[in-house]
C-alpha cells in the first residue's frame, strides 16, 4: 500500500488489493471516493465542481483482479477497472458483443480510451453521456458492489437509477454480461460542438427467430436524459414482429415523446429527442445486417 | 508501505521520465502535465484544453499514448513516462519528425508534440496505414492551424518511403 499526502493532508491512497481499497474506503468513510481511470475527476475543475483535492481518494487501478476480463460460454466478466480500449479489444471479435465493443470502441477519443475505466465510467453519476451505460442496459448487465458489508448484485437499471446512494462506501468490482444468441448495435450521434461527448445514443440487442422475428428485443437510451434508461414502449411494440427499420422508425417518432431530453450548452434537450427514431433506424439496420 | 504524513508535509513522488528517475514533491492530484512542464521544465507536452480532448498534452506512459492533463501524478508513480523531448536524439530529429519537417507541416507548435507522440506509437503498430487509419488515429489529436490534410500526406508519404 502507498500514501501520497494531498494539498489539505488529505491523501491519495493507492491501494494494492480489493481487500486493501474496500478497508481504505471504510477508514475514509464517509467521503473517501474510489479513483481508478482518474479521467472524470480530473475534470472537476473544468466542471467548476468543488475543490476535489479535498476529497480522500483510494486510487484502484494498480488492482489486478479488477482490470480482468473473463469471457466464458454464458457470460462475460468484466472487472471494473478495464479500461475502454481493453473492453473493446477483448470483445471485439465476439459476434454477440458487437454493441458493447463498438459502445467501448468509440467512446471519448484513443488517448482517453486507454485509461478511462468502465467503472468510473458507470460511478461517474453526472456524466449523462456514457456510452457504456446504455449499452450494458441493453445487455442486461450486472453490477456487483462490494463494501466492507459483503458483495451483493444488481440489475443495471437498479444500480443505475439508485447509484449515487449506493456508491458510498461501496467499490464497484465487476460488470456481468449474460451471452446468448443475440444481436446488438450502438449508435451514438457526435457533434463537432458537442467535443466527444454523443448527444444521444441508442443500444439494442435483440434475439430475431429465422424468419427475422424479434423473439426478444432490449433498446435503450443514453445521454437524452441525465441517466440513461431503457424504451420501454418501443420494445412491446417490435417484439414478436418481425425486425423494420421504417416501422422502428414509425414508432419511435410516435413515442419520441416520453423522453424529456436535457438542456446543455452542446444540444438541446429538443435535439436530442428529435434524433431518436433516426438513431433507431440505424441501429434496427445494423442488427438486419448481422448474420 | 509509509504511513500518513503530517498535514502539510509532502510526500515525494518517484517517477521515471524519458529513462531518468525523477523526484517530485507536487500534490499527487496534480495533473502529470503540469509536474512535466513546471517541475522538470519539460514543456513539450502543452496544457491547453486540460480535459482530454485536444490531445496537446499527449504523452506515453508505459509505451501507450495518454493525455497528461488527465494523469494524476501521484498514479504515474512507477510508471515509464516519455514525453515528446524523448522521439528525437541528441538533437536530431527522429525519421517522423524529419518527415514533418520536410513536407513542411509543422505550424505553430502547439498541437505538434503531442501529435507526434500519437504517430510514433500509431507507426509503430500500424505501419502502413490508410488515410482513414491516420485520421482515426488522430481524433483526439486537434489541431487549429492546419487542417490536417498535409499532416496526413507526411505521415502517407513517411510510412511508403521505401
Amino acid at each position: 500500500m502507498t500514501a501520497s499526502q494531498a494539498g489539505d493532508g488529505q491523501a491519495l491512497y493507492v491501494a494494492t488489493s480489493l481487500g486493501d481499497a474496500v478497508a481504505a474506503l471504510a477508514a475514509r468513510a464517509p467521503h473517501a471516493v474510489p479513483l481508478a481511470g482518474a479521467t472524470w475527476i480530473m475534470r472537476a475543475p473544468i466542471r467548476q465542481e468543488r475543490d476535489h483535492r479535498a476529497i480522500p481518494y483510494v486510487a484502484i487501478g494498480a488492482i489486478d483482479e479488477l482490470r480482468r476480463i473473463d469471457v466464458n460460454d454464458h457470460e462475460i466478466v468484466i472487472g471494473a477497472c478495464a479500461t475502454h480500449a481493453e473492453v473493446a479489444a477483448r470483445l471485439g471479435g465476439l459476434p454477440d458483443c458487437r454493441g458493447l465493443a463498438a459502445a467501448a470502441g468509440n467512446a471519448a477519443n484513443p488517448a482517453i480510451r486507454r485509461i478511462a475505466t468502465i467503472g468510473g465510467n458507470l460511478c461517474a453519476v453526472k456524466f449523462a453521456a456514457s456510452d457504456f451505460a446504455p449499452a450494458l442496459l441493453a445487455a442486461g448487465a450486472r453490477v456487483e458492489l462490494l463494501s466492507a458489508a459483503g458483495e451483493r448484485e444488481l440489475p443495471m437499471e437498479r444500480f443505475l437509477a439508485n447509484r449515487s446512494t449506493l456508491i458510498p462506501g461501496s467499490l464497484l468490482v465487476r460488470l456481468v454480461v449474460p451471452r446468448g444468441q443475440m444481436r446488438s448495435a450502438h449508435v451514438r450521434l457526435p457533434l463537432r460542438k458537442a467535443g466527444d461527448y454523443p448527444v444521444a445514443i441508442v443500444s439494442m440487442a435483440a434475439k430475431l427467430a429465422p424468419d427475422g422475428i424479434a423473439e426478444e428485443i432490449c433498446i435503450a437510451v443514453g445521454s437524452v436524459e441525465p441517466v440513461a434508461r431503457r424504451w420501454p414502449h418501443l420494445e412491446s411494440e417490435m417484439t414478436g414482429r418481425k425486425l423494420d427499420a421504417d416501422r422502428a422508425h414509425a414508432l419511435a417518432a410516435a413515442d419520441a415523446g416520453s423522453f424529456s431530453g436535457r438542456d446543455a450548452v452542446e444540444a438541446p434537450g429538443w435535439y436530442r429527442v428529435q434524433v431518436l427514431p433516426a438513431l433507431v433506424r440505424r441501429a434496427v439496420e445494423i442488427l438486419q445486417a448481422q448474420p | 508501505m509509509t504511513a500518513m504524513l503530517p498535514k502539510g508535509a509532502a510526500m515525494p513522488i518517484a517517477l521515471n521520465v524519458n529513462g531518468e528517475d525523477r523526484i517530485t514533491l507536487s500534490d499527487p492530484l496534480t495533473p502529470l502535465v503540469d509536474v512535466l512542464r513546471d517541475a522538470l521544465f519539460l514543456t513539450g507536452a502543452k496544457a491547453v484544453c486540460r480535459e482530454g480532448i485536444c490531445g496537446a498534452c499527449t504523452v506515453m506512459m508505459d509505451g501507450k499514448p495518454v493525455m497528461s492533463c488527465l494523469v494524476p501524478v501521484g498514479i504515474a508513480a512507477g510508471h515509464d513516462i516519455r514525453t515528446a523531448e524523448a522521439l528525437s536524439g541528441e538533437g536530431e530529429p527522429s525519421p517522423l519528425q524529419r518527415a514533418m519537417l520536410d513536407h513542411d507541416v509543422v505550424q505553430c507548435g502547439m498541437c505538434f508534440p503531442g501529435m507526434m507522440v500519437t504517430l510514433t506509437d500509431f507507426l509503430e503498430h500500424t505501419p502502413e496505414p490508410t488515410r482513414e487509419e491516420i485520421k482515426a488515429a488522430l481524433v483526439g489529436n486537434i489541431c487549429r492551424c492546419t487542417g490536417y490534410e498535409r499532416l496526413i500526406d507526411a505521415v502517407l508519404a513517411f510510412a511508403h518511403r521505401d
